[in-house]
């Protein structure tokens, strides 16, 4: 993946959590919605966060290749 | 909610830290330092990261997002005071998805961690008893409702002592270097995680952190009450020191001992539940 691809994708999803708190407080979705927002969009915001800063510049290691 | 979510991660990983400094301590090591598991995951998150060749991988990828989306569910579920079933349904659906994480990496260790998760499901019967218990006195198996009993009845602990050790034996089952851990035992190397590593491992110790601090929190709740946030956590960390002291003194046991010993509990709390039933 791309390190533009995994900050794009980390980036909407931290919009869509934003996105549902501000609607809750709002008062234009009630609680249960935005709860169900993050519980989709908080895992992909953590793994595509983490994927996009660790994603290297340089030289790759050797990967495992399985048994 | 937003600020609560991330809180509650660093909370549960701060807690795991805790865990392995007081079980270093008792047994006379210095330990790592309390904020070794917050470290191991911004660790993880910076090492390389692929899928092995023989993963299934959508399978090895769904479930690290997966493991890290239900116990969100179950922090709302605890902290907006919803069923308690659901939250013991989400703890069954962990179950799954350790399965899942073994299986999906199509390592050996990976899938005896997986088929040992499975093995250790009975951790869950004296969870269904403990709500059959609480059913019993609190007529209700909301959350909120159970806290209200207790505001107006006294703690549950002192009302259904022999279900709180049930609980407390479930909690047990999920802390790791604990008598049940045998879904992580060394001679698997890393049980059903072996080969989630890299940023796949940084979600599985994050699922970690909120697991902890979700089932600290519940266990509190359910047979101690609501109290101010400063009271839970002290409440918390006096039950996660508890737990390490059983985890430090105690060896691992295999997998057929760490069965028997819980279907023995299970055993028990029926028995209990029916005397219950019969008095009232």
């Amino acid at each position: 993946m791309r390190r533009e691809t995994a900050f794009k994708v980390m980036s909407a999803a931290a919009l869509a959590c934003i996105a549902a708190w501000t609607a809750m407080i709002a008062g234009w979705i009630p609680a249960f919605a935005a709860m169900a927002v993050f519980i989709v969009a908080f895992p992909v915001f953590v793994i595509f966060l983490a994927l996009w800063w660790m994603y290297s510049q340089g030289k790759e290691d050797i990967p495992f290749i399985g048994y | 909610m937003i600020g609560y979510l991330v809180s509650a991660t660093f909370t549960g990983l701060l807690m795991l830290g805790i865990h392995r400094k007081v079980i270093a301590r008792i047994q006379k090591r210095p330990g790592p330092p309390i904020w070794q598991e917050i470290l191991h995951t911004l660790k993880f998150s910076f090492k390389s990261t692929w899928v092995p060749a023989t993963a299934s991988r959508t399978l090895f990828i769904a479930v690290v997002l997966i493991g890290i989306g239900i116990w969100c569910a179950a922090l709302f579920v605890v902290t907006e005071g919803g069923s308690v079933l659901i939250l013991f349904g989400i703890y069954m659906l962990h179950k799954i998805v350790e399965h899942g994480y073994g299986l999906s990496s199509g390592s050996p260790y990976g899938k005896f961690g997986g088929v040992r998760s499975v093995i250790s499901a009975t951790s869950e019967i004296p969870l269904f008893v403990t709500i059959a218990a609480i059913y019993l006195f609190t007529h209700s198996l909301i959350i909120s409702d159970i806290v209200a009993y207790q505001a107006v009845h006294g703690p549950l602990l002192l009302s259904v002592p022999p279900a709180a050790v049930a609980m407390y034996l479930v909690l047990l089952s999920k802390m790791p270097y604990g008598p049940f851990s045998i879904v992580e035992s060394k001679e698997l190397v890393s049980g059903y995680k072996t080969e989630h590593f890299g940023v796949w491992r940084a979600g599985l110790e994050v699922c970690n952190g909120l697991k902890t601090y979700v089932l600290l929190y519940a266990a509190v709740l359910i047979f101690i009450g609501q109290f101010p946030i400063w009271a839970m956590l002290a409440l918390m960390l006096a039950l996660l020191v508890s737990l390490s002291f059983v985890c430090a003194l105690s060896p691992m046991l295999s997998p057929y001992d760490s069965v028997t010993v819980q279907t023995l509990a299970t055993a028990f709390m029926i028995v209990y539940i029916i005397a219950l039933v019969v008095m009232a």
